[in-house]
């Protein structure tokens, strides 16, 4: 046992006191951080966006500033729900919708049920000025003003020389250079991209189509003109469709003798649902966000497990074969038995993959510490929620044995490999084998008890991932029973043959052996 | 001291560290090593010789059960298995090999514990084995840093750091440079003063002859000879090379001189060369011939008697089978 620990200790410092050790792990939440960072800022950091909008028609002019004006204050809204969710005073994630009490909630709610309500309440109560107001009462003495986001569409004058009276493919023709980047538009006075041209020709209204009505054949473009080289942020052209299609709709309405007012309300009814968990106690079946969280949580367990036991496994391989082509193994053969050595290695690895573990953890806490923003006030909610659930011990005790399992076998193959290629070759097939599950992933979340998923549990190299990818479903009991025994018995066949191969292996040289050949030679027990 | 351990040390003092008997070790139809018995006395510096692929590396590796044998058995220290005396021998392999990335004083000590030694102990032994061997300047050097020899010095000192009864050398002197020959010879002289056996492999018969008491002669996995290196030596006749114009065929007439050749002439334009060799045994004295030269009127232009090296030994015993074996 002695003897296991030092080994195992070596193999540990072996790997931490290295650079690529420690860029390796740090990488996962240095690119995490960045990318976060990266969203956040590229979200609020889209260049304010210049546009000439000429309507012929003359009637949709306020439908289109409206629009626009509706999409700015949807950022402001969506800010100010952030705004909210990190400065109000307290806040309980097992909260129900039933549960609401302060306007701050209520509007945080509202936000997240239904977005275009949200909005419209938004902007008949008078918008930000009231919302501050009304949210004062809830929110924390010491939070920072609330800053408003900027504009993202700014109006710009049509450039000098150009007639907004002009035929819809003259204007088009003439703004052409404009549009393409050629030519800058000048908004005060400084030279700026025009991003868009909205044209509004004067006979768009016959353009209107209607249920039931033949679409028109005919060439040109029809309806509203939207010109712009980016074809992938629509964000204005959405905007100012749905917009000048509910004023169509409006007047069609007032044609029709509706008001349009009750039309409104209706199209703002709705039913509430309600998600009740059977298994929860009674009067706590009400599900919360967290208990969604925890169904899904297992997912998250799935892919560490992955990717700890993929890092492992390279360490395993390169560790086992370093040592095999130097030929340190036969010095430390004469030192130790063949069992005692992969022991060391197994354990030895085996720390390495928990301090990744523990930094990724670690890190993960100091950033939702350090950063509080909405978002990582939720996930460190979230994580109290699957930190409290039973889902933790499963986890570890999935975690060790797929370790057990998978890397048994993966020493094997590095015993008997010789260089690293060789070794890839080999370990193909075994992670072909993990990428099973892991590709069932979602699909096991939503039907835990599938009859084939269930089956699939009992195959030992399946076991921890699906297993695993089960627990928060609560799996019959002879599942968990079952497929743990053969698990067990599985990692103790494996633990055996690899250290019979192992003992064979590492003093091989040459060409890894056929499978055959490997047979033969573990019968004669060599 | 009681008479019970007092008799018991002199027995451990007589018998051999190390006996095989009827040891084989066959892969398939090759028979790597074949019937090879030995038995190596305590205290002893003790050469395996034999040529590449004569099964040196697979006779050490069943003696320290990194292999097992097909047949026959090995007592080493007085166990059944190597695997019980771990602690007690050192070894080092025939290929070099260390861990590129660790210092060079914590892998002689990490070698050191593996053998059952405490951490402080392992860490003063390692300074103290730098020292003393011209190395101190690289402790703290990563093992990568080094040269090939000096890799190899560490390595030797890195298996007999724990002071092991029982010292397996396999090829321990090959690349290093004449200078660190001479330190590894004195490390081994060293160890067997201080009462450790050593055995080490080689097919560097200089080595063999100037540190081994006994040699093992192996090939094709048989043991050839086995012995002191005195004995080894009286295996091939004791020549005596004579140059003179004179008919020395008389001088076959001395009693101990078992034949004498005449030795050709390169020159086919020369009908002799005057060259003689006298193959003479153990007893006779080669100054007695020297006196009959003189007494039968032989002009010498040249007498020379040389006691057969061990290389002469080792090609008369294993040439044929060696250089088959290379071009096998």
């Amino acid at each position: 046992m002695n003897m296991v620990r030092l080994i195992a200790w070596r193999e540990y410092m072996e790997n931490v006191k290295t650079k690529g050790f420690w860029a390796g792990i740090l990488i996962f939440p240095i690119i995490f951080t960045a990318m976060y960072f990266l969203q956040t800022t590229l979200a609020n950091s889209t260049p304010t966006r210049y546009y000439v909008f000429i309507d012929q028609s003359g009637e949709y002019s306020s439908a289109v500033e409206t629009a626009i004006e509706r999409d700015h204050q949807r950022r402001v809204l969506e800010e100010f729900v952030s705004y909210l969710m990190e400065n109000r005073k307290e806040t309980d994630l097992n909260l129900t919708a039933a549960g609401q009490t302060n306007p701050a909630d209520q509007l945080i709610d509202s936000a997240d049920a239904d977005e275009v309500a949200a909005l419209e309440q938004w902007l008949e109560s008078g918008g930000l000025d009231f919302a501050l107001t009304m949210a004062s009462p809830a929110l924390k003495d010491d939070r920072p003003p609330f800053e408003q986001p900027a504009r993202q569409f700014i109006p710009a004058d049509l450039p000098a020389g150009i007639d907004s009276s002009a035929a819809p493919t003259e204007i088009a023709q003439a703004l052409r250079p404009y549009l393409n980047g050629e030519r800058k538009i000048l908004v005060d006075s400084k030279p700026s991209e025009l991003f868009a041209l909205i044209l509004i020709p004067a006979d768009v209204n016959e353009d209107i189509s209607r249920p039931g009505a033949m679409p028109q054949a005919g060439g040109g473009p029809a309806g509203i003109q939207y010109w712009a080289r980016n074809l992938t942020d629509t964000r204005l052209p959405d905007a100012i469709i749905s917009s000048i299609n509910s004023q169509i709709r409006n007047r069609e309405y007032i044609d029709l003798g509706v008001d349009n007012q009750i039309v409104r309300n209706v199209q703002r009814t709705r039913m509430p649902i309600s998600q009740l968990d059977p298994t929860a106690a009674q009067g706590e079946e009400q599900v919360s966000v967290a208990d969604t969280f925890r169904q899904l949580a297992p997912i998250g367990f799935v892919y560490l497990m992955f990717i700890s036991l993929m890092q492992s496994v390279q360490y395993l391989l390169s560790n086992t074969i370093e040592e095999k082509s130097n030929r340190i193994i036969e010095v430390l053969l004469a030192s130790v038995t063949a069992g005692e050595l992969m022991m060391g290695k197994l354990l030895g690895i085996g720390m390495s993959a928990l301090t990744t573990i523990a930094v990724w953890l670690l890190s993960f806490f100091l950033f939702i510490t350090l950063y509080r923003s909405s978002q990582t006030e939720l996930i460190s909610q979230i994580l109290d929620v699957i930190l409290g659930s039973e889902l933790i011990p499963w986890f570890v005790f999935y975690y060790f044995a797929g370790y057990a399992l998978y890397s048994g076998m993966f020493l094997a193959i590095g015993s008997l490999c010789n260089t690293l290629k060789e070794a890839q070759a080999m370990m193909m097939p075994m992670i072909m084998i993990q990428v099973i599950p892991l590709a069932m992933m979602v699909f096991v979340v939503r039907d835990p008890h599938n009859t084939i998923v269930r089956a699939m549990s009992w195959f030992p190299l399946f076991t921890p991932y699906l297993m695993m990818n089960r627990a928060a479903a609560d799996p019959p009991l002879i599942d968990v029973v079952g497929t743990t025994i053969v698990l067990l018995l599985s990692i103790v066949f494996v633990l055996w043959l690899s250290g019979k191969v192992f003992r064979m292996g590492v003093l091989r040289t040459g060409q890894p052996p056929k499978l055959l050949e490997l047979l033969r030679s573990l019968r004669q027990g060599d | 001291m009681c008479p019970a351990i007092l008799e018991s040390q002199t027995n451990t003092a007589t018998s051999s560290v190390l006996s095989l008997q009827n040891v084989c070790k066959t892969y398939g139809d090759f028979t790597a090593v074949d019937e090879i018995s030995l038995s190596i006395p305590r205290g002893s510096i003790y050469g395996f010789l034999g040529p590449n692929g004569a099964g040196k590396t697979t006779t050490i590796r069943m003696i320290l059960e990194i292999i097992k044998p097909s047949s026959g058995t090995i007592s080493i220290l007085g166990h059944a298995s190597a695997l019980d005396v771990r602690n007690r021998i050192g070894y080092l392999p025939e290929e070099k090999g260390l861990y590129k990335k660790m210092k060079v004083w914590a892998l002689i000590q990490y070698f050191a514990m593996l053998k059952g030694m405490s951490k402080q102990s392992a860490k003063r032994q390692a300074w103290y084995l730098l020292e003393k061997y011209g190395l101190k300047d690289f402790a703290e050097a990563k093992v990568e840093s080094l040269s090939k020899g000096m890799g190899q010095k560490v390595q030797v000192l890195s298996a007999v750091a724990h002071e092991p009864e029982l010292v397996i050398l396999d090829e321990p002197f090959s690349g290093l440079d004449p200078v660190n020959q001479s330190v590894l010879e004195e490390l081994i002289t060293d160890m067997a003063e201080n009462g450790q056996t050593v055995i080490f492999s080689t097919h560097v018969m200089q080595h063999a002859e100037r540190l081994c008491d006994h040699i093992l002669l192996i090939a094709k996995g048989r043991k050839i000879f086995d012995g002191t290196v005195n004995e080894a030596k009286a295996t091939i006749p004791r020549r005596v090379m004579l140059e003179s114009l004179d008919d020395v065929a008389a001088l076959g007439s001395i009693a101990g001189v078992t034949e004498v050749i005449q030795i050709d002439s390169m020159d086919p334009a020369v009908a002799s060369s005057g060259q003689w060799q006298l193959q003479i045994s153990e007893q006779l004295n080669p100054q007695d011939i020297l006196r009959s030269c003189f007494e039968r009127n032989i002009a010498l232009s040249r007498f020379e008697f040389t006691e057969p090296s061990l290389h002469d030994v080792f090609v008369h015993l294993v040439g044929d089978e060696a250089k088959e074996h290379a071009f096998r």
